[in-house]
């Protein structure tokens, strides 16, 4: 279930970009930060798995509003590369406090899950995989629930369709672009726990590996696109096993990287359709 | 050039800022254009292995091998560019960043240019320094050139609106790949003079990471005039190692100075605090880039900090 943890990152992105039209590069390293709490929970706090789910989505959310009153809302948005910049140089400052805090290698994540094979028929899915699952698909439930049904997903679906019209509505802009990245980053803080769980290794340098596949599943679900996002994050996982299983592992990321110039190329807007229509 | 006169790591540091200085100029051409490329590391990766298999394999000088090196990125930056041509922005952003990660694999499972082991004993140029600054002038009066030329002109007005540059008459496919094959021809140079001065290259060296900080060079530097490119590489290539030096500053007072009660802490703990070693710096690095974007969002210099360099004209005395 490697596309779990792409498809919660990707929806992070997806969002912000829509509320921002913002690249916000960070992101990786802030699914890199989750899987440092995690583990600092379980290791050292001796929380469950659920409370060091909980702990990442709260230390990242947290991250998020300093994210923006840091690096976003200072920062003049008519130039559209400074935003870019800033959060660039807010993944270098993220990345490297945590070589400086937690060192340069690898630490093992503890196994927190009874490992359990089941078997459906051919097909075989550990109980660890089962639960990467049910955590992810609960919490993009949950999320397009609130995007669709809340007051507060109404206001950040005009906000992504039009700032201007949206502040005249009477929509307060600077409070839903700060939700949005406290959504977006807890997001990428469970991520990041998900994927300790799974590779059962960490390191500070995990990040930009899932910014990228984050990014392919961005726009392969099309921009500002949630459900999207959702979809192709557990397709693109999919692919990258099949690929691998079959072809092999270092045509494994050939694969992804030419399905996104291969989208970009002939559907621009993504699998399933775009909320952004300008800047094509 | 300067043999004798400057030792090996002020040599080291002047040809890495020099080769970060091209490779910013790499990104200024297309983005003249107003094409934003996050995929620079990979024009300069083809120019590196194109030229370090002619020198290695073929035993070809450098001297030659560097142009064809250039010359195949800028052909691979045209291929890239035709199909770049459709797409703007954010998406553009990740068109080119696909081309990169794909180069990368490319390379990593390429054996005849050694895989994942590596590039390894690139002949080392000893006169890379030389080789740079030849370069790094030519840049400078081509772009500066090109900025007062009508062929800059028309470039500019395709950054500003693409529509009514079009509406203008201007070509704007031929310049936009014209912009984006001379910005992967630069790279590729820099790769090439990268690679014959490292003698060694691998699949990581020219990564993600590399492109993302040739486009903060540009933006930090300013990117609406020709001089910002050369301007951000030198300070942000310069300002970590000279994060370096700070201690060895501390170090030059009077001991009689910091030997009393309050003094020997407050040294201590600036001792130990300019103790910049790699993450440290690196930290240092993106507080700069928040702060620059926060203070300065157009960049170091602008069109309106440099004045224009013509020859002043002498008033004629009239009669």
């Amino acid at each position: 279930m490697l596309g779990a943890s792409y498809a919660l990152v990707a929806i992070g992105y997806t969002l912000i970009f829509g509320v921002l039209n913002l690249l916000y590069f960070a992101q990786g390293e802030v699914f890199m930060l989750g899987a440092f709490v995690g583990l600092y929970l379980v290791v050292y706090a001796g929380a469950g798995i659920y409370g060091a789910i909980l702990g990442a989505m709260i230390i990242c959310g947290a991250f998020g509003v300093v994210a923006v009153f840091v690096a976003v809302r200072p920062v003049s948005k008519d130039r559209p590369l400074a935003p870019l910049i800033s959060t660039i140089g807010l993944t270098i400052i993220l990345q490297n406090l945590a070589v400086y805090i937690f060192g340069g290698q690898q630490l093992a994540f503890p196994e927190t899950i009874e490992q359990k094979l089941y078997h459906f028929g051919p097909v075989t899915i550990s109980s660890a995989q089962l639960f990467i699952l049910a955590v992810a698909v609960t919490l993009m439930v949950l999320l397009w629930l609130f995007i669709e049904r809340t007051k507060m997903g109404r206001a950040i679906r005009a906000t992504a369709e039009n700032h201007e019209t949206a502040a005249l509505l009477g929509v307060d802009v600077n409070r839903v672009v700060l939700i949005t990245f406290i959504i977006g980053s807890s997001i990428a803080g469970v991520a990041g726990v998900l994927d300790g769980i799974k590779n059962s290794n960490i390191s500070p340098f995990m990040g930009l590996g899932a910014a990228v596949k984050g990014l392919i599943v961005m726009l392969l679900g099309g921009l500002g696109n949630v459900p999207g996002a959702m979809v192709a994050g557990l397709m693109l996982g999919m692919i990258e096993i099949l690929s691998a299983a079959y072809i092999g592992t270092t045509e494994r990321d050939f694969f992804s990287f030419l399905i996104l110039i291969l989208i970009l190329l002939w559907r621009p807007t993504g699998l399933f359709g775009t909320r952004i229509v300008e800047q094509r | 050039m300067f043999d004798g006169l400057i030792d090996g790591y002020t040599q080291s540091i002047l040809i890495f800022t020099g080769i970060n200085i091209i490779a910013a100029y790499s990104f200024f051409a297309p983005f003249k254009t107003g094409q934003v490329s996050i995929g620079q590391a990979g024009f300069m990766a083809v120019g590196a292995y194109a030229s370090a298999t002619l020198t290695q394999k073929y035993a070809i000088p450098f001297l030659i091998a560097l142009p064809i090196g250039g010359l195949i990125a800028g052909v691979v930056g045209v291929v890239i560019g035709f199909p770049a041509l459709r797409i703007k922005g954010i998406y553009l952003l990740l068109l080119t960043l696909g081309f990169s990660e794909i180069i990368q694999v490319v390379v990593l499972s390429w054996d005849y240019v050694g895989g994942a082991q590596g590039f390894r004993n690139i002949p080392f140029n000893p006169r890379t320094l030389d080789y740079v600054i030849v370069v790094i002038v030519a840049m400078i009066v081509f772009f500066g050139r090109l900025e007062r030329s009508s062929l800059g002109r028309a470039m500019d007005s395709i950054h500003q609106d693409e529509t009514a540059a079009e509406v203008m008459g201007i070509d704007v496919v031929r310049l936009k790949l014209l912009a984006f094959g001379v910005g992967a021809l630069v790279a590729g140079l820099a790769g090439a003079l990268y690679a014959h001065h490292a003698t060694y290259i691998d699949s990581t060296t020219f990564n993600v990471m590399m492109s993302v900080e040739i486009l903060t060079f540009v933006v930090v530097g300013g990117s609406s005039t020709y001089w910002g490119p050369a301007v951000g590489a030198t300070v942000l290539t310069l300002l970590p190692e000279l994060l370096r030096t700070l201690r060895d500053w501390l170090e030059l007072l009077p001991v009689e100075w910091t030997s009393f009660s309050p003094m020997n802490r407050i040294y201590d703990f600036l001792y130990g605090f300019l103790d910049f070693e790699n993450a440290k710096r690196l930290i240092a690095y993106g507080i700069v880039l928040i702060v620059m974007m926060i203070v300065r969002p157009d960049g170091l210099l602008t069109r309106d900090s440099i004045p224009h360099w013509r020859p002043v004209r002498r008033k004629v005395a009239h009669a």
